[in-house]
């Protein structure tokens, strides 16, 4: 099959996938027009169908329910960035370009059309913010107040990362690739957002320069026209608005990398400072599983519902899901389901047969290929990183 | 009991209780200084904080006195234009009003807010007021210049210079005081001078 045929048909595939997840999706509840023409802004429908955290520059999570679709659209896939997208015209095709430069045989420039004569890559992957979670974590700590939903799975086209760095001929020395996208603060004196990921990880076959998202051409809120996507880990690592590549033999210099998006390397008791400690970047995920329905609130009638959620971990696979119905203190398996691909979420099912009327707490925690089980709670750390405690929904029986 | 005394004892309380325990007394105590310094502290958010990020960023925060400070510092060391004066409220303010104790959902910081003292200078009559360019230059600077770009040429914010806006010094006015859409509204922050001023700059543009 040639490279075309294989493309339109993974097209057609994903088109299933989407519709087939959406089914589900209405079924339980309202949901408008999730397949909605690609909108390159913020559109207010597009606001409606998000939570959003904080309006300006825009940072908003995905209702759980939405997950019951395998893909997560990209209309309700949750939007995070510093400083807000760059003006749509510093990344049209005519104006953008990626430049890489550092270590390697002199400075190399890609256009967009470039990067698509390049072998294409297509890899479903949960992309989660660094923060998911963070509004659970005690005592509280600052930042964006993320819930469950500052995660998604989407299907991500691009190019291998490394095939770009070795058209551009890494030399001795290099350790670190730095990235640099086209946003920027309002003000000059705040820290622009630049971050490096290992040499290792960049020149892993999984790890993509993405420039289209379920199908479609990434869109504007997503880091149009190209996005790092490192398949396993945390959302910090995937630049949006990518412009700029340096190889080098040190990681980024700056706030973000220096500074933030770290947590300590030893457990801090919660609250403390962690002045002293040894401070490390926040890479890999940690396992984790969400209940996408019933939704926290929901009535179900006595008799059989079906639980249904998504388990996902960072460079392993989910072997096992389980829930709860007496505050973890027995846990039942539950079934895993659907699609079972490296980096993107499995979908699961569990048969809750409820004899008797009275509210009821669900609780699922999911366990991976390494043996990590989701725990209570995640350790604290100042930062508020990498929540993945039980997830919990409350819902009333009636009969 | 002076006001910088009550603010020593107050950090004292805080610092002392923590996150878990705050009484019902001295939550009232906490609410009593968060209302009182609710107009001038809201403002400053308007004018200090919104310009790089909406207000519900802070309003979703409860944290402890220190890192309060600890950001309201990180964000004078990234150019927020905070004096000295403005930071120490700001810390007060915010310690108070959102402090780990706090519940989820706060009433409105303060209903009087719009009718609250301007922070630069006094509202003028309610006639016209005649605009002085150069004064406009540097008030735009300071507050605007952030969203509308330097030359009011556009960034985040429309571009002003030549804009549609500018043939109706009424609308201009009501805009810059009550918001639009992402504009916060700066009511409580510019006098009526200050919009004339800026008025006045645009114009000649």
């Amino acid at each position: 099959m040639n490279e075309e045929a294989s493309r339109s048909l993974s097209r057609r595939t994903l088109l299933g996938k989407l519709v087939q997840g959406l089914g589900v999706t209405v079924a339980l509840g309202p949901v408008t027009q999730p397949l909605q023409a690609e909108d390159r802004s913020v559109s207010k429908k597009e606001a409606d169908r998000l939570i959003v955290r904080v309006a300006r520059p825009l940072d908003a999570e995905t209702p759980v329910q939405e997950f019951a679709s395998y893909l997560t659209p990209n209309s309700s896939f949750f939007v995070r960035s510093h400083f807000g997208p760059p003006p749509s015209e510093a990344v049209s095709e005519a104006n953008w370009k990626l430049r890489v430069s550092g270590l390697v045989e002199g400075s190399h420039e890609f256009t967009l059309k470039d990067l698509r004569q390049m072998e294409a890559v297509i890899i479903t992957a949960v992309v989660q913010c660094s923060g998911n979670g963070r509004a659970f974590h005690r005592p509280k700590v600052p930042g964006v107040q993320w819930e469950r939903g500052a995660v998604g799975n989407a299907q991500w086209t691009g190019v291998r990362l490394r095939d770009v760095l070795a058209k551009a001929g890494v030399q001795a020395g290099a350790r670190h690739v730095q990235f640099q996208g086209a946003d920027r603060p309002v003000v000059a004196s705040v820290p622009m957002f630049v971050r490096s990921i290992p040499l290792g990880k960049a020149i892993h076959s999984d790890t993509i320069l993405a420039y289209e998202m379920n199908g479609r051409p990434l869109p504007l809120l997503h880091g149009a026209p190209l996005r790092v996507i490192t398949p396993g880990w945390m959302a910090d690592s995937c630049i949006k608005w990518l412009t700029d590549i340096t190889v080098q033999p040190d990681e980024a210099k700056g706030f973000y990398m220096q500074t933030a998006y770290r947590i300590p390397t030893k457990p801090i008791e919660p609250g403390a400072s962690a002045s002293g400690q040894t401070m490390i970047p926040v890479e890999s995920m940690v396992v984790k599983s969400l209940i996408v329905a019933p939704t926290d609130g929901d009535s179900v009638k006595v008799g059989p519902t079906m639980i249904q959620g998504v388990a996902w971990s960072g460079e392993a696979r989910v072997v096992k899901v389980e829930v709860s119905m007496d505050e973890g203190k027995t846990w039942e398996p539950a079934r895993l389901v659907g699609e079972d691909q490296p980096y993107a979420w499995r979908q699961w099912q569990f048969i809750w047969k409820e004899k008797t009327a009275g509210t009821f707490t669900i609780l699922c925690r999911a366990t991976d290929a390494h043996r990590e089980v989701q725990p209570a709670t995640s350790p604290w750390n100042p930062s508020g990183f990498l929540w993945n405690g039980w997830d919990r929904v409350t819902v009333t029986v009636t009969t | 009991m002076t006001g910088s005394r009550r603010s020593i004892m107050l950090s004292l309380i805080i610092g002392l209780v923590g996150f878990a325990a705050i009484t019902a007394a001295q939550e009232d105590d906490l609410a009593t200084v968060s209302t009182a310094l609710a107009p001038r502290a809201e403002a400053l958010i308007i004018a200090r904080c919104a310009v790089c990020h909406s207000q519900d960023l802070i309003v979703q925060q409860r944290l402890p006195r220190e890192r309060w400070i600890a950001t309201v510092e990180k964000m004078t060391h990234w150019g927020a234009e905070i004096s000295n004066g403005e930071a120490d409220l700001l810390m007060r303010y915010l310690s108070a009003r959102y402090h780990p104790g706090a519940p989820d959902q706060l009433p409105p910081p303060d209903s009087e807010l719009r009718k609250a003292e301007p922070l630069t200078q006094k509202p003028g009559a309610d006639g016209p007021l005649t605009g002085v360019a150069t004064r406009g230059a540097g008030i735009f600077e300071h507050n605007c210049q952030a969203c509308h770009g330097a030359g009011a040429v556009g960034g985040m914010g429309p571009k002003l210079v030549k804009s549609p806006i500018l043939k109706h010094e009424e609308s201009f006015r009501e805009t810059i005081v009550h918001g639009r859409g992402a504009m916060p509204a700066w009511g409580p922050v510019l006098s009526r001078q200050d919009i004339a001023d800026i008025y006045a700059w645009l114009l000649v543009r």
